[in-house]
């Protein structure tokens, strides 16, 4: 039984840090309509930047500042924001299709640079050393990772309450106004271009704590932890779930995390022995089916758009 | 393709009739079973051979009557090479399924994780076949793996160093590398280039080889800039047939060195063994006794083929010290007494017993009488120092028809002695 | 430099065989399909699986064409395995995207066609093994055609890069020259109008998915031919495929002709400046500059 739930606070934390990075794709894509093909980026940079600037000294690469632990998670959002805000600048203006491969380069890039530099990132080994905040004065892990799982859950409750409030505000409204109609919106004076990266910046930001907690959760992060899959896995959880929908895109994240996870729990153990071998490649072809399943099913997500009136 | 298909299932029915055989002689002695836990990269080409070899050792163990007292059933997850993925396995396994042992992963981005954030924390012991990164060295040191971390992959300086020593003796006055771009080639090549550089070879360039690009030609292309009398591969099957097809194709040299991931079945054939003349490889050795050649002659019952590919042996020879690690142990013994006692079957004064059943059986009556064993694997003898880290002596091979033979043993005090000159 | 240069067009050829199939679904349909890359792999495996059975049944016709790797068992497996992985881009659209395309949007077919690319990958490998295999196991070797500079081309390869170029000339007579031509071309521009013109849309979406898979077929088999067949290519090809299609200009068949070329060249150009370990990221860092300059791609027209 114990074993039950410390399995299942393991899955929920994950999920729920998982969830966070989808609300700040649901910000950019469901509200906005932009189609960040770069989410690996920006949830890695907070990584990085978190055990860059929280870590303690490494011999190959830069970092080592030991900076107190929410100093140093904000130096990794503001990591990402920067990022956002210079690959917003250059590609803002691209439509749908132009700025998702515009913005996959930019994680291509990311990962690539994490992986080559090794005086900067620690290549392909990756960084370590990093402290889990109150890790030593906790004994039992257990407890620890409870008070992990209730203190991700609660950075979850404060994203999606700060974007309800902010999709409710005049400038939610003017999100979905250029996502709807942009010339009207710029007939009203509006500069689309600047709102829109606005949104971008914000977004990205809010991936870049999903990165900070995640790379708090395993006090490591290699260029393994940042590849197109991250991106594809988020993206799914945001359209199954249903965009434009805060809380259809964290139903998503805990169904989509589940499906990936029970499908290959479930082949160990059902699968005869003579598939064993094959359970890995079995697991992803289920996992296929889900997402494909579940579009046939409710293409327009679990949760579809409401519809919202601002104060 | 189809043939292939059906062949492998012919493999696993013949395992599973070999498991029955097992199971049949051995029906009187338990009734219950004891899990070990693994998380490999099964959906990759390299992973699920690993995988496959992993349970051969089970299997083998479950043949000698099982582990202290009962069956022992491997449970078996992807890592999808996917951190997420392989530390939530690597949970479920040890939250739902209870294991004490953990046998993965291969990736150190995917082993590292698992072990700072589900192995040590709920006192499992981790036992990885292949991953060669420095950093779990470190963690090691900072006293972060509380003994429960070892490792059957030898450090990459000696295959540096014997890979270097190879070129020298060839004569070899220049030499490219190349290596694949993850954490072990990056490592493997920044070692092999200094020690070449310092034995006077010309390094005429090295390169790093991505996986899964469009084609290869332009890296090839720059590795032929200087006429290199050799080439230097640190690389994976399936990059290294598509790179030195490349490479022979331009006229490339034969002379070849090569990591011990080479050593596989598929680049032989798929590069054609009269291209392959001159190509020489590197790996940790085998013990110079007859167990070695014996496990070889198992891997080819069973198989089919040699066991010749990345990380086959070391996947083995670390599931094999676990299991005696959990005989050693006793019954229900948790992750931290079992790794307590991988000294005792690693013993280098205790009693040498073979990677067979015949071994395993022997191993369990010394054990059982308070004695030490030494297990001789299928990479040596497998001795852990205090960061759970192996040395093991070496071996230069080459291809042959039916596999590879060995063209030269190297002591561990030669290799020593080689990367004492080095510095 | 002339050497990279050459290899690039090589490479090129092959991403742009991909990238016409994949920028006339992406214009007709409007969704990014993820999935086509793996028809790439479905056509190379269809043709080492109709490769060795017409070699197994008229032996005489299994001797390869010197200087070529080439035989003629495995050009009519060619054309074989073109038809087959155009019929299953067909019966995957009649299976998933057309149940999809007439109730959700355009990002739930993106993401439903992520699913598939998983699941026909890992049925592929499922079937054929995780393994490398080839055509032929031997080794053509490179011809000398200058010595200083260094220039060196594998027949294999001018065989690739002329089919491909054929093929290429014959869709585009096919395009400006027959009424079928203009018929898939104002599909392309507008689905609708097309239909009010008198088109019947779903024979000519039908063709469109034919064409396409038969072209990524083609792809898939010449870069076997090039390289090796395993059951990742498509995760491998995917990205320079779509960044051909995007530079290129979605909708534009000469632009991803175009856009083919220059991923090959930039990706074996970039060596001489960069390390190789950063060139999968170089192809991607040109079209973000591509389109900082020209936003809807190099032969791309703005469309609402």
């Amino acid at each position: 039984m114990i074993g039950l739930i410390s399995y299942l606070v393991f899955f929920a934390t994950v999920a729920s840090i998982l969830a966070i990075a989808v609300l700040g794709l649901n910000l950019q894509w469901g509200n906005t309509g932009l189609f960040n093909g770069g989410v690996a980026a920006f949830f890695g940079a907070g990584a990085y930047g978190l055990i860059l600037l929280g870590g303690t000294e490494q011999a190959d690469h830069i970092g080592g500042f030991e900076l107190f632990y929410p100093v140093a998670l904000v130096g990794g959002i503001l990591l990402s924001g920067l990022i956002a805000w210079v690959v917003g600048i250059l590609t803002i203006r691209l439509r749908r299709d132009y700025l998702a491969i515009a913005t996959f380069g930019v994680a291509v890039a990311f990962e690539n640079l994490m992986r080559n530099a090794e005086w900067l990132s620690g290549g392909a080994k990756g960084m370590r050393g990093f402290e889990r905040p109150f890790e030593d004065s906790i004994a039992d892990p257990f407890v620890f990772n409870i008070i992990f799982f209730c203190f991700s859950v609660l950075v979850l409750l404060g994203v999606y309450l700060f974007l309800e409030k902010l999709i409710r505000s005049p400038f939610g409204r003017l999100l979905r106004a250029i996502r709807e109609d942009e010339v009207a919106a710029q007939s009203l004076g509006k500069a689309p271009n600047q709102v829109r990266l606005t949104a971008f910046v914000v977004g990205s930001m809010i991936m870049g704590l999903a990165g900070g907690l995640y790379a708090t959760f395993y006090a490591f992060v290699s260029p393994q932890d940042v590849l197109p899959t991250l991106t594809f896995q988020i993206w799914a959880m945001l359209i199954v779930g249903g965009s434009g929908n805060n809380q259809g895109g964290i139903l998503g994240a805990f169904l989509i995390w589940a499906a990936w996870t029970a499908s290959g729990w479930m082949l160990s153990k059902f699968a005869p022995v003579e598939a064993q071998l094959y359970t890995g490649t079995l697991q992803y072809i289920m996992i296929g089916m889900i997402i494909v399943g579940m579009l046939l099913w409710r293409p327009q997500g679990l949760l579809p758009e409401k519809l919202i009136v601002s104060q | 393709m189809f043939v292939r298909f059906f062949k492998s299932f012919r493999c696993l029915r013949h395992a599973l009739l070999l498991g029955m055989v097992g199971f049949s002689s051995t029906v009187y002695a338990q009734n219950c079973t004891t899990k070990i836990g693994a998380v490999l990269p099964t959906s990759v080409d390299w992973g699920r051979p690993i995988a496959a070899t992993a349970q051969f050792a089970v299997d083998l163990a479950n043949d000698a009557g099982g582990v202290a007292g009962c069956q022992v059933e491997m449970v078996l997850r992807d890592t999808q090479v996917d951190p997420k993925v392989g530390v939530d396995a690597a949970k479920a396994l040890v939250d739902l399924e209870k294991v004490p042992v953990l046998l993965g992963a291969v990736s150190s981005g995917v082993t590292i994780p698992i072990l700072t954030s589900v192995a040590v924390p709920a006192g499992v012991m981790e036992v990885s076949c292949c991953s060669s990164s420095t950093k779990i060295t470190a963690l090691a040191e900072e006293g972060k793996t509380k003994g429960l971390w070892f490792r059957t992959f030898a450090t990459s300086g000696v295959q540096a160093a014997v890979g270097t020593m190879l070129a020298r003796d060839q004569g070899y006055k220049s030499v490219v590398v190349l290596y694949k771009n993850d954490d072990w080639g990056q490592d493997i090549s920044k070692l092999t280039v200094r020690a070449m550089k310092s034995l006077g070879i010309n390094v005429t360039n090295s390169i790093a080889i991505n996986d899964g690009q469009a084609s290869y030609r332009a890296e090839v292309t720059e590795a032929l800039k200087g006429n290199p009398e050799g080439i230097y591969m640190a690389l994976y099957p399936k990059e290294g047939i598509s790179v030195v097809r490349e490479w022979l194709s331009l006229g490339g040299s034969q002379n070849m060195i090569m990591a011990n991931s080479m050593k596989s079945d598929e680049f032989k054939e798929s590069v054609g063994l009269k291209y392959l003349k001159n190509a020489l490889g590197t790996d940790t050795a085998s013990p110079r006794v007859e167990s070695a050649s014996k496990f070889v002659e198992m891997y080819k019952a069973r198989f089919n083929s040699e066991p010749n590919g990345p990380g086959l042996a070391n996947s083995f020879d670390a599931t094999m010290v676990a299991l005696l690690a959990m005989e050693a142990a006793g019954p229900n013994a948790s992750g931290t007494q079992i790794a307590a006692q991988v000294g005792k079957v690693t013993d280098p004064k205790g009693t040498p017993i073979k990677a067979d059943t015949a071994g395993f059986k022997k191993a369990k009556e010394v054990l059982k009488s308070g004695g030490s064993v030494m297990y001789q694997g299928a990479t040596g003898n497998v001795r852990f120092d205090a960061n759970g880290d192996v040395s093991a002596p070496a071996v230069a091979w080459s291809f042959t028809e039916s596999g590879t033979k060995e063209e030269r043993y190297i002591t561990l005090e030669e290799v020593d002695a080689f990367m004492a000159t080095m510095q | 430099m002339i050497q990279h240069l050459l290899d690039g067009i090589l490479v090129g050829s092959i991403l742009s065989l991909g990238a016409i199939g994949l920028t006339l679904v992406m214009h007709t349909l409007r969704f990014a399909n993820f999935s086509h890359a793996e028809l790439l792999s479905v056509g190379a495996y269809a043709a080492l699986v109709f490769d060795g059975i017409f070699g197994a049944l008229y032996p005489q016709i299994r001797s390869t064409l010197d200087p070529l790797s080439l035989t003629w068992s495995l050009i009519l497996a060619i054309l074989f395995a073109m038809i087959v992985t155009g019929l299953s881009a067909i019966l995957i659209d009649k299976l998933v995207f057309r149940r999809i395309r007439e109730k959700g949007d355009e990002l739930s077919m993106v993401f439903a066609s992520f699913g598939v690319a998983m699941v026909l990958r890992n049925l592929i490998s499922l079937f054929f093994g995780l393994k490398s295999q080839l055509f032929s196991n031997d080794i053509a070797f490179a011809i000398v055609i200058s010595r200083d500079p260094m220039i060196l081309v594998k027949p294999d390869q001018v065989f690739v890069l002329v089919a491909a170029l054929m093929v290429m000339l014959l869709f585009h007579l096919i395009l400006s020259r027959t009424t079928f031509g203009y018929a898939l071309q104002a599909v392309a521009e507008n689905p609708v109008l097309a239909q009010i013109s008198g088109v019947n849309l779903s024979r000519m979406l039908k063709m469109i998915w034919l064409i396409g898979g038969s072209l990524a077929a083609l792809s898939g088999i010449f870069y076997g031919l090039n390289n090796q067949i395993n059951p990742v290519i498509g995760r491998d090809l995917v990205l320079p495929i779509f960044a051909a299609t995007i530079a290129g200009g979605i909708g534009s068949v000469y632009g991803a002709v175009l856009g083919g070329f220059l991923v090959g060249i930039a990706s074996n150009l970039v060596l001489m400046i960069l390390p190789s370990g950063y060139s999968p990221a170089v192809p991607f860092l040109i079209i973000l500059g591509v389109l900082i300059l020209r936003p809807n791609g190099i032969l791309g027209e703005a469309r609402a």
